[in-house]
């Protein structure tokens, strides 16, 4: 009994002790992920209005430490 | 910010359009656009969330990326002044000859 015989045997041998219950389908593209949406558009205008507000302070403060007004 | 020292805070800070938020923004709604692609999807239209996410986060990167630039370049210039000021000689002025002093007279020679 060689071990390629016996891989070679294996090949017959169907196992029945486990079944996945994963099941696959393919991505519906007409309904989107509102939620995900949502996050995407709330995350953009979150940075939007960070960013205008680090360069209203970064010029006030550059006016302030050069006294221009 | 972070890594920019208090001294940093006192130079004029970057506009909101600026040359790295603009590449950098632009890079990330490429690579939107690139992902919509590999996935066969329409490239402009499919995505809007994605595309602007991505800019966004480009944009906002690219600025902070300039402020922390102009910082370095100022502090690298602020050293170079001090050393020529600490060095006059070695950053003395060189005289100039006009065009008129260093040009043979020409002879042409048929």
């Amino acid at each position: 009994m060689s071990v390629t015989g016996l891989l070679a045997r294996s090949f017959f041998v169907h196992r029945v002790g486990s079944r996945s219950v994963f099941t696959s389908s393919k991505r519906d593209t007409n309904s989107p992920n509102w939620l995900r949406v949502g996050l995407a558009f709330g995350s953009s205008v979150f940075l939007w209005s960070l960013l205008f507000k680090q360069h209203s302070d970064d010029v006030l403060e550059y006016k302030l430490r050069n006294n221009i007004n | 910010m972070g890594w920019i020292p208090d001294e940093g805070k006192g130079l004029p800070p970057p506009g909101v359009v600026n040359r790295n938020s603009f590449w950098l923004g632009g890079m990330g709604w490429c690579a939107a656009m690139l992902h919509n692609a590999i996935n066969h999807r329409p490239p402009l239209k499919s995505g809007v969330h994605r595309q602007v996410l991505l800019t966004t986060i480009g944009w906002f990167l690219g600025y902070h990326l300039t402020k922390y630039e102009n910082y370095v370049h100022a502090k690298l210039d602020r050293e170079m002044n001090e050393y020529m000021k600490l060095h006059p000689d070695d950053f003395a002025p060189k005289e100039k000859k006009t065009f008129a002093e260093i040009v043979e007279p020409f002879i042409p020679v048929r």
